[in-house]
């Protein structure tokens, strides 16, 4: 074991010379480093050894820089040479450096090889110089040119393991610093120190800075990891500084001893002991119905709901509450559409995939939402994309259109719902190529981004081109969009004679014409997914019989195969291969199937996964929290993927109720989850919100209780060439590139400009089926200014008006004193004027008493309100304390601080109408950080 | 954290900034809106003009006056004020200032769907599936962002391509509606509704700024609450400044020089996009559709298309002039393909189909040198003379034009190292 201590300990530095297996070899039994077995002229013992083309050439190369992307890496290659971008691909390699033209290697004239003379001549190498001549990197490429410049045997040497050390770090001050060593276990049985021939790079700089030859300086509190890249080989090393420095040879403080035994809790806790952190206190009662709400349904809940909850005095008010969030028509509804962005339900890739336009979309969402709201097991789920089948059990050809008309009819989800499968998943245009699938299906099933193997050796994790090719083969032999046999087709060409009506119709118009008929509810011919396994069969059983022809044994015929990724054993294709795929993905071995939800979810509640980017899990870019992600996965497996057990595991834990307040040892923590962090609420949660904060009761009560017209529900779906505006500003899905990158939730101008001055939020501000204007109601004054009611003011001004008219007359008939023939003639008058006024009045609801009781009694006729904006608001301040109260609690979930209901009242007081000064404190509301961010 | 692709660490993800922001971390974006950054350059603003739909380039700006009657068609040739240069009859107007742009023929690639089509002329770069490209205008807006109170990037009424891998921050905003002759024109979220007085607004924002207390004191150094509040002062200076709405009215022109612009919708969208790239936007894009002329192209073209196109380009581009603003505004103008030499006969009098193969584009301002054509299609159009020049070399000379080195490299969202254009090489002749 080695290492070595470069600058004196400032503090104490705590190595775990843990070794991953017991079977690690001792460091005595490695071979010593390359660098001393090829030092100085003269040869040692070692003088005979021949560098190894993939162990030491390679290697070096990739050490020397040589096959980076802007070097002979570059796809084009530089100066005339191109090796494969991050090795790996040994045979091309060994091509391009034997090949005669580029002259990079000479065996003939060893030291003409250029890559010899180039790298040590900075004139003549556009890189500039990499070594001296004398050198041990130049001694290993020499002696390897010279016994022959042997290439790569047919298959690569497994590297068994590579054994780092230290295997975990602990910094206690700045300036510290540790060297890494590295170990090769090949399978072959050789071991060697090859801590030279590594690559390094450190997650987090400015808390672990590593050179390029693994020394490794101490920087600010916090942790990451650092990467040991060799051969196919990726190993993090975690490095920890904590936040408290402890005093020499002291173990960590448990300073987050969590009472909690939920194991959640426990496993976050063991990681912040070591941190040296304390986390945030419990969040409050109405920061909690508010997050969890928006959190597990994408609803905000009603101002109702906070009070209730408020009120509440049980101490298991909180898991009652997830429960009954669990059970709400919202679980199902916000988690399809966020299933809907990782399988990729996108309209776009799904057009003319049905013969209705529009409809794809919608079905595959109902699909989703049907199993989520029946908790079916997430395997279970999975199995019905996987392995779709167009066809239900027993239905043939001419039924499955007929059912899939149907389906495709306005509100004929729920039948597509209930059945089996969903082969759309297989049939959208960006997932047809087989390297399309291995790249869609590894983002949605596993989380794993592989595409960069599609070209070259991936850089952060093990997998090579061939592993990718291999992988994107089980693919081939499904057919999403099949036409179908001879039989079928005679179907089909039926249905079509009867649309068309027998006339011959052209490619664009047939469309046109099944497309016509299919909105009518005519039966319409469907595509279906068909899985090609004959060809592979057939071609291995014509292998075989020509060889039984030849006289040769059958046994090496080869059937067309693939294989899954990190498996031993192909899949061969004359079987449908995904009946492999499903077996793989939900066998409690798999490494990343339950990990890829389980993180996703979380994802979800935290705002960052424990692997981060959620979808981005690879070699050297571990968990934050291991232990923390192993434990959900396995559980979650043990639970039969029950996604009820892990939406409630994760939000009764006292780690997701954490208030956002930081305190002094986790103010800068963002990854171990020691406080609530805040963010951007998602586009569709977003929209719901801002219309259900400014709608009336009545009509955010519409809106939750059928879900239909929210945006969390699939109701403003991002459809071919229209995305509704505010949607598209604050960043909903495209759900088209294989990434959660597609969804967004940065802030942006747009957003700022959209929420405070859009012609969306001015209207819903004055809407009548609005708040305010509820508001107004309720106090008895104007509701927002709009042209009907202008109108009405007027009229009732000038009623008001008749009405003060017509009682000043009747007090003069009353009293002035006359003659009865004038009194009879004023009487005649007054007959004839009320019966006008009963006449103007009653269209607008106001009814006048009998002349002869007004007469009697004047007071009996209620006065008109003559314009009821000149109410002052001074008369109705009184009722604003609980209005204010109102608007808070359906914006921000919570009461309003005193000093806020008094900034408020004065605010409203000085505006022109109550109505005018409602509207813009509910637009500040909206407007608030604290309204769009979660806490 | 992300990594690129090839194992350099992003060095503007701070440590603080773990908030994964794709593409590049908002305390970037922040700074350098900051330091003002603004790349030098000739061209200091752009306009982009769509032609959705696909453009014949037989018809208008490559005619073939010497082939065949079903290859040629009926318009005529006439003469423009460079001498052995000729366009279409139809376009007089732009004719009489052949020597203020340039015209790119033999164009070429092999994308013959639209959408496809359009993210390659409007990126510089031949669409995959795994990514998307970002638009001209937000690479702009990321590259050289412009003045708070004024949106960085306008699109009228929509643009074709959005701000892809660089994120929804770069998204350009839109009108949603073209100006009219004569007629006051306002924009959603920019202009205020009627009822609404900029005192009003200011009153609103002390309420805001006396209401939204809650998170300021949780929180020091987030890059989303400091986010929140730049975009939310921004929004709030943009709507209350006069700039704003003043560059968006097109109607405080004096109709001697609205009118040269021509009456239409295009025409008009043409002199929005000159006040405001006056006004300080960096990147204008107008669109002007109808070019899909499967049938009856020419009735279309001569009565529609090319009377539009002809007043409103050429209006745009003496206007620019006239202004002193040819010089330092980069004009790029394209639709996503030609269309097919051969007419075919699916209606009376003859339609043109999709035709990627040649094309026409047309480029003025900043260093462009007017009065040239570059590149050649063959006898018939039907393809390059020589070597063909390439959308994306196109693209490349747009941002050289704009001081914006095409080579410049930018994360994708995956971490992936994305050159700006690729495959493209400055068109040296443009500027010579």
């Amino acid at each position: 074991m080695k290492f070595r201590f470069q600058t004196p300990l400032i503090g104490f530095l705590v190595i775990f010379l843990a070794s991953v297996t017991a079977s690690a070899a001792k460091p005595d039994q490695a071979s010593r480093p390359l660098s001393e077995r090829f030092a100085g002229k003269q040869p040692d013992a070692n003088h005979d050894e021949v560098p190894h083309f993939q162990k030491h050439v390679i290697p070096l190369l990739g050490k020397l820089g040589c096959n980076g992307r802007a070097c002979h890496g570059s796809f084009q290659g530089r100066g005339g040479f191109q090796l494969s971008l991050f090795g790996y691909d040994f045979s091309a390699d060994h091509l391009a450096l034997l090949d005669e033209d580029s002259g990079r290697v000479d065996v003939q004239d060893v030291e003409e090889s250029l890559i010899l003379s180039k790298p040590t001549d900075a004139d003549m190498h556009e890189g500039g110089k990499r070594f001296d001549r004398d050198s041990w990197q130049y001694r290993v490429l020499e002696k390897w040119i010279s016994k022959g410049a042997i290439g790569p045997k047919k298959t690569p040497t497994k590297l068994v393991k590579l054994s780092v050390t230290p295997a975990e770090i602990r910094f206690d001050s700045d300036k510290q610093s540790v060297s890494l060593n590295a170990v090769a276990h090949w399978q072959d049985g050789t071991i060697e120190d090859v801590t030279e021939l590594c690559r390094f790079s450190s997650n987090d700089d400015s808390i672990a800075a590593i050179d390029e030859d693994g020394n490794l300086q101490s920087g600010e509190v916090g942790d990451t990891h650092v990467v040991v890249y060799y051969d196919n080989a990726v190993v993090p090393i975690p490095v920890i500084r904590p936040t408290k420095s402890l005093p020499t040879g002291q173990e960590p403080l448990n300073v987050s001893q969590s009472t909690s035994n939920h194991p959640i809790d426990q496993l976050v806790a063991d990681k912040l002991s070591k941190l040296g952190i304390e986390p945030s206190r419990s969040c409050t009662d109405s920061e909690f119905i508010r997050r969890v709400s928006l959190d597990m349904t994408g609803i905000l809940p009603t101002s109702d709901a906070v009070r209730e909850f408020l009120d509440d005095s049980s101490p298991d008010k909180r898991e009652v509450l997830i429960e009954s969030l669990l059970q709400s028509p919202g679980y199902a509804a916000w988690w399809a559409t966020r299933l809907s962005d990782w399988t990729g339900n996108s309209d776009e890739q799904l057009n003319n995939v049905l013969p209705v336009r529009g409809v794809a979309t919608k079905l595959w969402y109902a699909w989703l939402k049907k199993r989520l709201d029946d908790n079916v097991p997430y395997d279970e789920l999975v199995e019905g994309i996987v392995s779709a089948e167009s066809r239900e059990e027993g239905e043939d050809y001419r039924q499955f259109c007929e059912n899939m008309t149907q389906a495709c009819q306005p509100g004929g989800e729920d039948l597509f719902a209930e059945r089996s499968g969903l082969p759309l998943y297989w049939s959208r245009r960006n997932f047809k190529k087989p390297e399309e699938r291995a790249i869609g299906f590894a983002y949605t099933f596993l989380g794993v981004r592989i595409e960069c193997a599609q070209c070259h050796k991936h850089p952060f994790d093990r997998w090579s081109k061939n592993d990718f090719d291999e992988f994107a083969k089980l693919f081939t032999p499904i057919k999403a969009n099949a036409k179908g046999g001879k039989a079928i087709q005679e179907i089909r060409n039926e249905m079509i004679a009867k649309i068309t009506k027998g006339n011959k119709v052209e490619k664009g118009n047939l469309r046109r014409a099944i497309y016509k008929a299919a909105r009518e509810g005519e039966v319409v011919p469907f595509d279906e997914l068909l899985v090609n396994t004959s060809a592979a069969a057939n071609n291995a059983a014509k292998a075989r019989r020509i060889a039984k022809k030849k006289g040769r044994k059958p046994g090496n015929v080869k059937v067309a195969s693939g294989t899954i990724l990190g498996e031993e054993e192909p899949t061969t294709l004359d079987k449908d291969p995904r009946v492999d795929l499903m077996q793989w993905l939900r066998s409690p071995e798999n490494p990343y199937f339950a990990k890829a939800i389980v993180n996703r979810v979380w994802s979800n509640y935290f705002g960052i996964g424990i692997v981060d980017p959620s979808d981005d899990m690879n070699l050297a870019n571990p968990p934050s929290n291991a232990p923390l992600l192993d434990y959900l996965a396995s559980e979650f497996v043990a639970n039969d993927f029950d996604l009820h057990w892990l939406h409630r595991t994760i939000t009764t834990s006292d780690t997701y109720q954490r208030s956002a307040a930081a305190n002094v040892t986790n103010a800068s923590d963002r990854k171990n989850f020691s406080r609530h962090i805040p963010r951007r609420l998602p586009a569709e949660v977003v929209y719901d919100c801002v219309v259900l904060a400014t709608g009336s009761d009545a009509s955010a009560e519409k809106l939750r209780s059928d879900l239909d017209d929210m945006a969390i529900a699939d109701g403003k779906a991002k459809l071919r060439n229209r995305q509704d505006f505010a949607l598209e500003v604050f960043g909903q899905s495209e759900r088209e590139s294989n990434c959660d990158c597609d969804r967004s939730d940065d802030p942006s101008l747009l957003q700022s400009i959209y929420l405070r001055n859009d012609v969306d939020m001015y209207k819903r501000l004055s809407d009548k089926n609005g708040w305010v204007n509820q508001a107004c109601k309720t106090l008895g004054v104007p509701g927002p200014t709009g042209n009907g009611n202008a109108k009405k003011q007027a009229i009732q001004r000038n009623l008001a008006a008749a009405q003060q008219q017509f009682l000043k007359r009747l007090d003069r008939f009353k009293h002035q004193s006359r003659n009865a023939k004038q009194r009879k003639q004023i009487r005649k008058g007054l007959n004839k004027g009320h019966q006008n006024l009963v006449r103007r009045m009653k269209p607008h609801g106001y009814e006048i008493p009998d002349l002869d009781d007004l007469i009697k009694n004047p007071e009996i006729w209620k006065p008109i309100d003559a314009d009821e904006s000149s109410k002052s608001t001074a008369a109705i301040a009184a009722s604003l304390d609980s209005l204010i109260e109102e608007a808070y609690l359906r914006t921000l979930s919570r009461f309003p601080e005193p000093e806020e209901t008094e900034i408020g009242i004065a605010y409203i007081k000085e505006s022109k109408t109550p109505a005018a000064g409602l509207e813009s404190l509910l637009w500040a509301l909206v407007n608030t950080k604290e309204f769009i961010i979660s806490h | 954290m992300h990594r690129t692709c090839d194992g350099i660490h992003r060095r503007d993800m701070l440590r603080a900034g773990v908030l994964s922001l794709g593409g590049l971390s908002l305390s970037g974006y922040l700074k350098m809106a900051d330091a003002g950054q603004v790349a030098p350059g000739r061209a200091t603003r752009a306009i982009f003009i769509e032609l959705p739909g696909g453009p014949s380039h037989l018809d208008s700006f490559d005619p073939k006056p010497n082939a065949p009657d079903d290859i040629r068609g009926s318009f005529k040739t006439i003469n423009t004020n460079v001498p052995g240069i000729q366009v279409s009859e139809h376009l007089p107007k732009l004719a009489r200032v052949m020597d203020k742009f340039v015209i790119l023929r033999g164009v070429s690639h092999t994308l013959a769907a639209h959408r496809l089509g359009q993210e390659y002329v409007n990126t510089g770069s031949k669409p995959i599936p795994a990514l998307e490209y970002p638009s001209y205008g937000s690479v702009l807006a990321k590259e050289q962002p412009g003045r708070p109170e004024i949106p960085t990037q306008v699109a009228i009424p929509r643009g074709s391509q959005g701000p892809g891998f660089l994120g929804i921050r770069y998204a350009a905003l839109e009108t949603n509606s073209t100006p009219a002759f004569g007629k006051p024109y306002s924009v959603r979220g920019i202009s205020l509704p009627s009822g609404i007085g900029v005192e009003e607004v200011r009153r609103r924002q002390t309420l805001l700024e006396k209401l939204d207390r809650r998170f300021s004191k949780l929180e020091q150094n987030s890059q989303l609450l400091d986010g929140l509040d730049r975009f939310g002062q921004q929004a709030y200076s943009m709507i209350t400044s006069p700039d704003a709405r003043k560059a968006f009215d097109i109607s405080q022109e004096p109709d001697s020089f609205a009118s040269q612009f021509g009456e239409s919708g295009f025409g008009q969208s043409c002199l929005l996009a000159l006040r405001l790239v006056e006004s300080g936007v960096r990147m204008v894009s107008v669109q002007l559709g109808g070019w899909d002329t499967h049938q009856d192209n020419f009735t279309k073209l001569k009565t529609d298309n090319l009377p539009k196109l002809d007043e409103g380009l050429s209006g745009l581009l003496t206007g620019l002039d006239q202004r002193g603003l040819l010089e330092s505004t980069a004009v790029y103008v394209t639709g996503e393909f030609g269309r097919t030499p051969k007419i075919n006969s699916r209606s009376a009098e003859g339609g043109r189909d999709h035709y990627p193969r040649c094309m026409f584009m047309l480029m003025a301002g900043g260093g462009v040198r007017g009065g040239q054509v570059i590149g050649e299609s063959d006898d018939t159009a039907s393809g390059p003379r020589h070597d063909a020049i390439k959308p994306d070399d196109v693209a490349a000379s747009f941002y050289h034009n704009l001081g914006i080195d095409p080579s410049l490299e930018f994360d994708s969202n995956t971490g992936r190292p994305i050159t700006l254009v690729r495959d493209g090489t400055v068109i040296d002749q443009l500027f010579s």
